[in-house]
């Protein structure tokens, strides 16, 4: 039976592919370059953020998850060798911890959704701002902050929507980063970071250590990574690199 | 040698200009009048060749014109006339640096030293004829020794409707005079072309003198004695022996086009096709002059409205654009002007359009090795407009809403400003973290990892900054409740329920702006709260001035 059903594949093939090659044509995803997220542990164990490709950085809204942090540190690598943009889909960045990250401010460019009289919801701005900066080329990094967009709300978007961002950022040398509470794009996604805090560290009544740790849901590998590329904070994982994160108030 | 561009029927031509190349060429073989007077009783003021040919004569009325049937009728615009007569002397500019607005519909170039560079006179003068029929006029061009004698040939022949240079089409193609040979080639023409008074016309007539032959050949004593000084200067002229230093025209420095509807207009498609023809004329200007427009300006006037009994109000909208990178790329500024409109209603029809761009030298940039890929200066433009299509341009308290964020010299937590986003290459970005670092010690986080893991990787984590802990801003601030145990936060009210303060930081209080009505004065305290998803790291403030808490962002 199996090899009846391989011959009947192979005339099917046969007749299909002339007219239709594309069906047939394996699609290999394009890996090239990366920008550094200035994190060092998060860098060595995913070789930073990758370029051709789509990468979410998930984390809590409520709770202090670092993803912000993360988002801030990686606009900071990049803008030393790229023009970069950030959607702001809540008007939530805050130019000073920019500034002290040490963002290049005249290389980024800053899209404030959601502030003035539009009419359009923050997310639809957000994502049309997407489109247009991905039209418009010429930018290294392209972030998308959906922090404090309702998880029920950015759910709603299409699959559709996260695999053509996927397909037309493949063709450009840039990065694209969401960066929400729940990763979305599920395949489409070249790199998927969760990140979450450890308990705090106070001394008194000043908290003086903030530690996060960094879950590779899904790597350059492939395939989804599991709990054995959970790094915890401090400790050093399986494959020889750590992720933390600590924090110091005076 | 001099040469005359003369455009026959300019006022017609005039009003042509603005139309595509086929309506164009449509109109020029059908009737077409123009109309010049009160809007009472217009009269034809010049007519094309073939309305001529159909009856119409100068001075009839639009009644009269309207019992000829199939003639086109245009009203006189001015500023249409002065658009072309200015696009006439420019296109003269491209042969000769030296060129006379001499009047309405005609110019002369001195072409002295140029024979090498534009060939023999007769190809120059085709040459010339393509280029100004592909600029859309109809010229006449003769080519002489002296400046009149050239406007005499260019205008005089025109009115003859004779040629000298033979050609394939038949298309006038001009008349070159060689020197000495001025009052032999003028001969034929009438007396009625010279610069001539009424009165002396009608003498000249009651002799029998009706061409240039004619008045050429009469004794030089003897005009004076009968004529004076105004009949010698009008035999001279007839000879071809008028020499006279060219009047060039001056260098204006404006850019400027603009046009007048026949009737208000109220969709957009009619607006961008003029637009679009206006700035097509600008670029070329620029283009010709060698110049980037830096800036341009667009003023669209509205039709007049009666609000009350006895009183008009004309309204205008008016929009400036200020380019990062001058340019002569007429469709980026036609990009731009149309995002602006496509997001405005306008309250009355439209009546007229003027564009103004402000010239600079164009940017000569060579590009750098090391700099790195950017958006193309003059595409930004257009992206950014599209942004502000999208998401506005500025928030309530006008700030921009595109743009590049930038620290504002103040202390007042929270300000900022955006500042326009250029890709224009600047100074290298810091190597270093900069040195202001919030003063009371803000919260910062370093990054740990092993010593032999960073060797692993030096190209990624060579000059890594220090990362830090960012303040996630709520915009605007949550107006929020807390409860204090004396007074330490202990519980905050977030998102509609309490949350437990497990620790907390301050107060840092900090005031300014007591001077003026902006005054501000406030306690911050950094608390830890219990979610349900784990810590919450939150900024809280206190507004000593209302008694109101808030909670201005949350560290994440």
């Amino acid at each position: 039976m199996g090899s009846k059903a391989q011959i009947l594949k192979a005339q099917i093939r046969a007749q299909i592919e002339e007219k239709l090659p594309s069906a047939f044509t394996v699609y290999e995803r394009q890996e090239r370059g990366s920008i550094a997220t200035g994190i060092a542990a998060i860098d060595e164990a995913v070789r930073g953020v990758p370029l051709h490709a789509l990468t979410e950085i998930c984390g809590s809204d409520m709770a202090s998850s670092g993803k912000t942090s993360v988002l801030t540190s990686l606009l900071a690598q990049a803008t030393r060798e790229h023009f970069c943009a950030l959607v702001d889909a809540r008007d939530s960045f805050d130019p000073a911890s920019g500034q002290a990250a040490g963002i290049h401010f005249s290389r980024l460019l800053w899209v404030r959704c959601g502030t003035s009289r539009v009419k359009l919801p923050p997310l639809e701005q957000a994502f049309k701002v997407t489109d247009i900066l991905l039209q418009s080329g010429g930018f290294g990094l392209i972030a998308v902050n959906l922090s404090g967009i309702p998880e029920r709300v950015v759910r709603r978007i299409p699959l559709s929507t996260w695999f053509r961002f996927s397909r037309v950022i493949e063709k450009f040398p840039a990065a694209l980063v969401f960066v929400g509470e729940e990763p979305h794009a599920t395949s489409c996604a070249g790199l998927v970071l969760r990140v979450a805090s450890e308990p705090a560290v106070f001394s008194g009544k000043l908290m003086t250590e903030l530690k996060l740790r960094v879950e590779v849901v899904r790597g350059r590998d492939k395939k989804p990574a599991g709990s054995e590329r959970y790094f915890e904070l401090g400790k050093k994982s399986p494959e020889g690199a750590g992720i933390s994160l600590s924090a110091q108030w005076a | 040698m001099f040469a005359c561009f003369y455009i026959p029927d300019f006022a017609v031509q005039a009003a042509l200009l603005p139309e595509p190349p086929e309506t164009r060429a449509a109109l020029r073989v059908a009737p077409l009048a123009i109309l010049d007077g009160p809007a009472s009783l217009p009269r034809v003021f010049a007519t094309n060749f073939a309305a001529r040919r159909a009856g119409i004569q100068t001075g009839m009325t639009k009644l009269q014109v309207e019992t000829y049937g199939g003639v086109r009728l245009r009203k006189r615009s001015m500023a249409q006339e002065d658009a072309a007569q200015a696009a006439l002397v420019n296109f003269a500019g491209t042969f000769s640096p030296r060129v006379e607005s001499t009047c309405p519909g005609a110019a002369i170039l001195d072409l002295a030293g140029m024979e090498k560079l534009l060939g023999p006179w007769p190809e120059a003068i085709r040459e010339m004829m393509t280029r100004a029929r592909e600029m859309g006029f109809d010229l006449h061009i003769a080519v002489a020794a002296n400046p009149d004698t050239a406007f005499l040939a260019a205008r005089g022949f025109s009115a003859n409707g004779s040629s000298r240079i033979p050609r394939p089409s038949s298309i006038w193609a001009g008349v070159f005079i060689p020197p000495g040979e001025e009052a032999a080639q003028l001969a034929s023409l009438r007396v009625d072309a010279l610069p001539i008074s009424p009165a002396m016309l009608e003498i000249l007539n009651n002799w029998g003198i009706r061409t240039f032959q004619a008045l050429a050949a009469l004794p030089a004593v003897a005009i004076v004695e009968r004529l004076g000084q105004e009949g010698l200067y009008l035999q001279k002229l007839a000879r071809g022996e008028v020499s006279r230093p060219l009047l060039t025209a001056e260098e204006k420095a404006e850019f400027t086009a603009s046009f007048e509807f026949d009737d208000p207009v109220e969709t957009l498609e009619s607006i961008f096709f003029i637009l679009n023809r206006m700035l097509e004329e600008l670029c070329l200007k620029l283009l010709n002059a060698a110049l980037a427009a830096q800036e341009l300006r667009l003023t669209i006037a509205l039709e007049v409205r009666q609000i009350r009994r006895g009183e008009k109000e004309e309204e205008q909208y008016r929009h400036e654009w200020k380019l990062p990178v001058p340019t002569q790329d007429r469709s980026l500024l036609f990009g731009l002007i149309r995002l602006q409109l496509e997001k405005i209603t306008f309250s009355a029809p439209v009546r007229r359009l003027m564009a103004e761009v402000i010239p600079v030298k164009p940017r000569v940039a060579q590009e750098d090795f090391f700099t790195p890929p950017a958006p193309e200066a003059e595409k930004l433009e257009i992206t950014l407009g599209r942004l502000r299509g999208v998401v506005g341009s500025s928030d309530a308290a006008g700030v921009a809403c595109v743009g590049s964020p930038e620290l504002v010299d103040s202390h007042k937590p929270g300000s900022f400003a955006v500042r326009h986003f250029s890709s224009i290459a600047e100074a290298p970005p810091h190597r270093s973290r900069p040195q202001n670092h919030s003063e009371r010690g803000e919260p910062m986080c370093k990054a740990h990892g092993s010593a032999e893991s960073k060797d692993s990787s030096p190209s990624l984590n060579s000059n890594l900054l220090t990362p830090v802990t960012t303040l996630r801003i709520f915009r605007p601030a949550l107006e929020t409740s807390v409860e204090l145990t004396g007074a330490k936060p202990h519980f905050v009210r977030l998102w509609s329920r309490h949350r437990r303060v497990l620790a907390a930081s301050g107060p840092w209080a900090s005031s300014g702006d007591w001077w003026n009505a902006s005054v501000w004065w406030r306690e911050e305290w950094d608390v830890a709260l219990k979610m349900p998803a784990g810590l919450g790291f939150y900024r809280i403030y206190q507004d000593r001035l209302r008694e109101q808490w808030y909670v201005e962002g949350a560290f994440d």
